[in-house]
């Protein structure tokens, strides 16, 4: 076949598939860019009870970097996120190492078990942890006699549903990069003399370097934008988590409570960009070690 | 081997068929979306009665809303539970933004009525004759929901507070009934050198409501607006009334004579099944939630005026109650202000409904003069004739102003005296930095705040 005659198959190759990739830019452009758009317009004006709308320029975003709440607010989960991280990350890779370590039944049941909380939704499973933590009715405060939902506690609480709600799942995809390493890999370590715990950190943690680095990020990501369990938490105790106790919740509260959509879109978009900001570097950071090049 | 050949081979003899297959596919796939986002509105049956949508969350509303439907022909009642308070505001602040989704008639609290009467999503319902019933309520009730000729609610109950308590805890204790917040200190103190897991009460930092009913009854008027003056406000929530009451209260929950749970949550109520609690500081619908979170202690708990400032004295203090209005997204706003007016009104058999299972304090006057409901025994307060407290309490409240922008006045409120109970900021310190943000964000919103 000539060139020319094949260029009319390509365009039509490529006709088609535009064509399959229509819903999913169908469905992007109006739940996801349209209301990024508005939001980005809205985020832009200013509206007072009294007076309207009015065009405010940048005046949002800058009131939003000055405002205390805000930057506490992100503080706090950029903390959080640093303790959050590391702590869960370690807990999944060292549960995925044993897990492939053993190959009982035992191992199996485990990981199921592991996995089962994040197959409970988040509203579901904050839920429950808020009657466990609970002082007058859960069975934790008549174990130990501390109080889990005081604002000195209540982040380490929260931590912990994340925790328990996400690890399980890290740990799977980990657990699924540790298959795809050859084992032949582990049979000359072994044959030159490595342990297996020598094996685990010196052979298996490097190779699935890439799952790891796609895992942390999610969970950046995720704990930056951390959202549903303050919320669930909150009316336990609001002197604790606070209406401005994540950005998030911030943005929330701005437009559902008290009614100052732009605002809340001007703090959305920040918390977007801080979220870029902190993707961007850790991606950059781990360059050579990312699948998501 | 054989299969994909075949496959190559058809494909190569008609090259257009997937691609118009794929067209087909791209299209029943857009419609659907399309059609999921559409949702037209269901016609009405013409002829029908009227379809008229209520947003409320009252205990034991489907009897009232049956007893409407089957009096009435030419309008129906769509009820739907939207969620209790804030809930239901959010979802209704949000319609009202977008244009669509609000219902015809919601439930709105007393405090709620200038936020929504400011952003001009209510109805005028004194020009479909709601103005007529005006002599049905009292003065003070009737001011809530209108300003001259226009009224934008119609009352339904009120939150006159008493202080609940279980006679059994208090005769256990040998304790007295206080009849002034210093005396309700004193046994308070009795009863915890007599038990030391126990609590005079509880303090529920996060209820807005309750927070300005203390302040209300010790003389607090922490805003001076009314929709006449707008954009004119006076804030005032760091007077001397205001003051004394957190005053006291930090003492009480420093002293460990108060507990700090916050209302509305598992622990709370699980606190006034166990007599964790031995008082209630309630509103005339709390006993209504009260029967049904506490039910095991059913006929131990009774009611007495709250305790007073001065000895002798009758302040009191509402928290709460509640009004139905008509929204601007309404297509049939004259049915629905029938609906808003007749739903409870001065009907006997709605309100027999609303005080003998949904613990309602009415405000209709017919309704609060009825014998029915005066000398009514309730069984859950051991047969006392708990209106002979809750009525003087009524009849005590005054006149008092809500700022235009309560969720905020509430938010600030509560998250500041929560501050306080962490003990993050001294008690009447979480009032000044209330009273600093609401001045702020009231200026930041285009109102003219006098100093």
């Amino acid at each position: 076949m000539t060139a020319a005659a094949r260029r009319p198959r390509v365009g039509r190759q490529a006709v088609a598939g535009w064509l399959f990739v229509t819903p999913f830019t169908v469905l992007l452009v109006l739940f996801l860019l349209l209301p990024m758009l508005y939001a980005a317009k809205l985020s832009l004006y200013r509206s007072t009870l009294v007076e309207g709308e009015v065009f405010a320029w940048l005046d949002n975003y800058r009131q939003a970097l000055g405002d205390p709440e805000f930057r506490s607010g992100v503080r706090r989960v950029v903390l959080f996120g640093l303790v959050q991280t590391p702590v869960m990350i370690g807990i999944a890779l060292v549960a995925a190492l044993l897990i492939d370590e053993a190959t009982s039944r035992f191992s199996r049941v485990f990981r199921l078990a592991a996995f089962v909380p994040y197959a409970v939704p988040v509203v579901i499973g904050t839920l429950m942890w808020g009657f466990l933590y609970s002082p007058n009715t859960g069975p934790l405060s008549s174990l130990t006699d501390v109080d889990f939902l005081s604002s000195g506690t209540v982040l380490y609480s929260l931590g912990n549903i994340v925790t328990w709600q996400w690890a399980g799942y890290n740990m799977i995809v980990l657990y699924a990069a540790l298959q795809g390493v050859p084992r032949e890999v582990y049979e000359s370590a072994r044959i030159d003399g490595a342990g297996a715990v020598q094996t685990a950190l010196r052979i298996k943690t490097p190779m699935i370097s890439a799952a790891l680095v796609l895992v942390t990020i999610f969970t950046i990501i995720g704990t930056l934008q951390f959202f549903t369990e303050p919320l669930i938490l909150q009316p336990l105790n609001p002197g604790a988590i606070t209406n401005s106790y994540t950005p998030n919740v911030y943005a929330y509260h701005q437009a559902f409570s008290y009614q100052q959509y732009n605002y809340s879109a001007a703090i959305s978009f920040l918390l977007g960009a801080v979220v870029f900001v902190g993707s961007y570097i850790f991606l950059f950071a781990t360059r050579r070690k990312s699948a998501l090049r | 081997m054989s299969v994909r050949h075949l496959s190559v081979e058809r494909r190569q003899r008609r090259p257009g068929r997937p691609i118009r297959r794929a067209i087909v596919a791209v299209l029943a796939a857009t419609a659907l979306v399309a059609a999921g986002c559409g949702g037209g509105d269901e016609s009405e049956e013409p002829g029908g009665p009227v379809k008229i949508k209520v947003w409320a969350w009252y205990p034991a509303f489907q009897g009232v809303v049956d007893h409407f439907n089957r009096t009435h022909t030419d309008v129906r009642i769509e009820w739907e539970n939207a969620g209790a308070g804030q809930d239901q505001y959010t979802k209704l602040q949000t319609a009202l933004k977008a244009g669509k989704g609000a219902p015809d008639v919601a439930m709105l609290e007393f405090q709620e009525l200038p936020t929504f009467q400011l952003t001009k999503h209510l109805v005028d319902m004194g020009k479909y004759g709601a103005n007529d019933i005006k002599g049905d309520y009292a003065d003070w009730a009737w001011k809530q929901v209108s300003n001259g000729d226009q009224v934008y609610a119609i009352p339904v109950d009120a939150g006159p507070m008493a202080m609940l308590y279980r006679a059994d805890i208090f005769e256990k204790y040998q304790l007295t009934v206080p009849k002034t917040w210093a005396e309700f200190k004193e046994q308070g103190q009795k009863l915890k050198a007599a038990s030391p897991g126990s609590f005079i009460t509880d303090f529920g930092a996060n209820d807005g409501g309750f927070l300005t009913g203390l302040m209300w009854q010790a003389g607090a008027r922490p805003f001076e607006y009314t929709a006449a003056r707008s954009p004119d406000i006076g804030i005032r929530l760091d007077g001397d009334a205001a003051r004394k009451t957190m005053a006291y209260w930090e003492d009480m929950v420093d002293s460990g004579l108060a507990d700090t749970v916050a209302y509305g949550t598992t622990d709370f109520y699980s606190g006034l099944g166990s007599g964790k609690y031995a008082t209630y500081l309630a509103a005339g619908w709390g006993p209504g939630y009260l029967a049904s979170v506490a039910r095991t202690t059913s006929g131990k708990w009774r009611a007495a005026p709250l305790p007073q400032w001065t000895a002798g004295e009758s302040s009191q203090g509402d928290w709460g109650g509640s009004s139905f209005a008509v929204t601007d997204q309404s297509r049939y706003p004259e049915q629905a202000t029938k609906v808003a007016m007749e739903i409870f009104g001065a009907d006997k058999d709605a309100w027999r409904i609303g005080i003998d299972e949904a613990f309602l304090f009415p405000t209709a006057t017919p309704i609060l003069e009825w014998d029915y409901f005066v000398d009514k025994e309730y069984e859950f307060f051991g047969g006392q004739k708990v209106n002979e407290v809750f009525v003087p309490a009524y009849n005590g409240i005054g006149e008092f102003q809500w700022s235009p922008f309560n969720s905020y006045y509430f938010s600030q409120l509560t998250t500041n005296l929560n501050q306080a109970v962490e003990k993050k900021a001294s008690w009447t310190g979480a009032l000044d930095t209330a009273q600093r943000n609401i001045t702020t964000y009231a200026a930041q919103q285009g109102f003219k705040v006098a100093s």
